[in-house]
């Protein structure tokens, strides 16, 4: 099924692959923050709002994935802001979310070594976006 | 490796452990620099290396074509971080993004040497071997490194 980018609908599909996730689960061991994900807008991309992803996580588990307003996810622990077509890029494995960060295309907030100690849970988290069909908003023809 | 030893006993500054020497860091600086500072003021025994290291390493990160000069001053504990390779470094690190962050998630074991034999360690190992982790005057400066991989360490 396809979902719309960065929808509900998205949300929940998103914290269905976490949760298969056996790489995950083993890589997120312990962890116990928030993470919010801000996507800015890009109206020119037609994604017109910027959205926040409120993900509650827990040691190696998706309790909770919701889409909201950005001022949801910039109240989490851990915050990475990027505008829709980083994110896009991200999840259609055009940029590496290691490489995005070290290179300033995605903003990390929070406590640095402990983000770093879960570089492979971010990583299969990242993965886990992949493996969403998502309808891109710039690419529906109306 | 080059210590200051009558620097032991001085404590490191409260305020100001990692400065830029650029007006604009880049964002892998800031992200380094930031990095090192949380290690050095969360973890207590991480303040010794970092406050008698004196060493310049460059990490240069094939895959984003970026790098940083990492300047222990020792002094009490100070580190300046450069954009860029800058010249007369101790060592220089050249390896991909993702290596970066293995390098960081090395664990410390007995005598304070990184433990090169757990899953993130044989990684990090099998990448020296196989050149994508190549480190310019490893061979007089082990000590060095080793205290420059505690101070980075996350573990």
């Amino acid at each position: 099924m396809t979902v719309k980018a960065f929808s509900a609908d998205w949300a929940a599909a998103f914290k269905d692959e976490v949760n298969k996730s056996t790489a995950y689960k083993a890589a997120g061991k312990g962890w116990k923050w928030t993470v919010g994900l801000v996507v800015e807008a890009e109206p020119d991309k037609h994604f017109a709002e910027a959205r926040g992803i409120v993900m509650d996580l827990f040691d190696g588990e998706a309790r909770d994935i919701k889409v909201g307003p950005a001022s949801d996810a910039q109240k989490c622990d851990f915050v990475i802001t990027a505008p829709y077509s980083r994110w896009k890029q991200v999840a259609t494995k055009e940029l590496d979310a290691t490489k995005g960060m070290l290179q300033g295309k995605l903003k990390l907030k929070g406590d640095l070594p402990t983000i770093v100690r879960y570089t492979k849970a971010s990583q299969e988290m990242t993965e886990c976006t992949t493996r969403i069909a998502v309808e891109w908003p710039d690419e529906t023809t109306s | 490796m080059a210590r200051r030893n009558d620097q032991l006993k001085s404590e490191p500054k409260k305020e100001g452990l990692v400065d830029y020497a650029d007006k604009e860091p880049s964002a892998f600086a800031t992200m380094l620099g930031g990095l090192i500072e949380a290690n050095v003021e969360g973890r207590i025994e991480k303040r010794k290396d970092f406050s008698t290291l004196v060493a310049r390493v460059g990490i240069w990160v094939n895959d984003i074509d970026e790098g940083v000069t990492l300047d222990f001053k020792g002094r009490g504990g100070w580190l300046t971080v450069h954009n860029g390779l800058v010249p007369n470094r101790t060592l220089t690190i050249r390896t991909d993004a993702e290596t970066v962050m293995s390098l960081s998630n090395l664990k410390i074991g007995p005598f304070g040497l990184p433990v090169y034999y757990d899953e993130v360690g044989r990684g990090v190992a099998a990448k020296l071997l196989n050149g994508k982790l190549k480190i310019d005057g490893l061979l007089a400066n082990v000590m060095t490194l080793n205290a420059v991989t505690r101070i980075f360490s996350v573990q």
